[in-house]
């Protein structure tokens, strides 16, 4: 039995770690208290580091977690179909914290259009007459889902049954483009400001 | 880092310690083992753990895509270093006097 083998102070330092490295895949996170826990034993039975040091030489756990965390995030995020995944890595990828709200809530706002036309394309099929893309002379066009005033008095619906393959593609176009566009950033980012050098592949993803 | 792990596997620990003795620059754990993770999920580096007196330990080595980028870097850093050697000279000269 060593010295650091269950000795509490280094299991409590390894579990607020952990704890701080929610959101990054399980196996990736045991992986890494896994080599903490050996950094820290090599540091004090190999070259004689009193325990209290050898944390302290690895710093706040939770600051070391974030570290580990937001590059992982970041680096799954440039290759991920998860918009969700894409979102945690763009918040890392932003510099202070108007830049964050910022980018999240271009973001954001991106997918409450997908939303929006996706919603739109299936609502069509229960109330055909209420949802469509209507011209009023004089008005502008606008794109409508179920409400009481629809449809306009003296107004044109225009796009019929179409309405639904122009709404779920442009939806996918949003889609696409706002999710590229993140990953962009983010790589962009971890060239910029040295969080990593830019490099033509994705590991493990599309 | 690119340097110490040219002529094999490394684990965390020596890598701190080979930077320190080879080059005095003194890295920390708290930024090393970061970056070490950076550069494996990145696949310049690959690891594997290697059980040794009872204690595992995770070793580093540079992927062959980790092997060309180092090479990649080692012109760069050869390329500036010549120019700052130039843009030195007048003053190394002086020193030297």
């Amino acid at each position: 039995m060593n010295a650091t083998a269950q000795n509490p102070r280094v299991e409590s330092y390894l579990a607020r770690a952990r704890a701080a490295m929610r959101g990054m895949p399980e196996s990736d996170a045991e992986e890494v208290v896994r080599e903490l826990r050996s950094y820290i034993a090599d540091l004090s039975e190999q070259e004689g580091y009193e325990i209290d040091a050898a944390l302290r030489s690895l710093g706040d756990p939770v600051e070391l977690a974030k570290k580990y965390r937001a590059e992982n995030q970041m680096v799954h995020a440039e290759c991920s179909g998860s918009p969700l995944t894409v979102f945690q890595g763009l918040r890392h990828a932003t510099r202070g914290r108007s830049g964050r709200i910022t980018a999240s809530a271009l973001y954001i706002f991106g997918y409450i259009n997908v939303f929006m036309l996706w919603s739109a394309a299936l609502e069509k099929f229960f109330a055909p007459s209420k949802v469509g893309l209507w011209y009023v002379p004089g008005q502008i066009f606008s794109l409508t889902l179920v409400n009481n005033t629809i449809p306009p008095d003296g107004g044109r619906e225009l796009m019929g049954w179409w309405l639904v393959p122009a709404a779920v593609f442009l939806g996918w176009l949003i889609h696409y483009i706002t999710k590229k566009t993140a990953q962009w950033w983010i790589r962009r980012y971890r060239f910029r400001y040295g969080k990593g050098p830019e490099i033509g592949f994705c590991i493990g993803g599309s | 880092m690119f340097g110490c792990l040219w002529s094999g596997r490394l684990y965390g620990l020596e890598i701190m310690r080979r930077l320190d003795s080879d080059s005095d620059l003194a890295v920390s754990a708290s930024t090393l083992y970061p970056l070490l993770a950076r550069l494996k999920t990145e696949g310049l580096l690959e690891s594997e753990w290697v059980e040794e007196a009872g204690r595992p330990r995770k070793y580093y080595r540079l992927t062959s895509t980790g092997r060309r980028r180092a090479i990649q870097m080692a012109r760069m850093w050869s390329r500036f270093s010549a120019t700052l050697e130039d843009l030195m000279s007048p003053l190394l000269k002086e020193v030297a006097r």
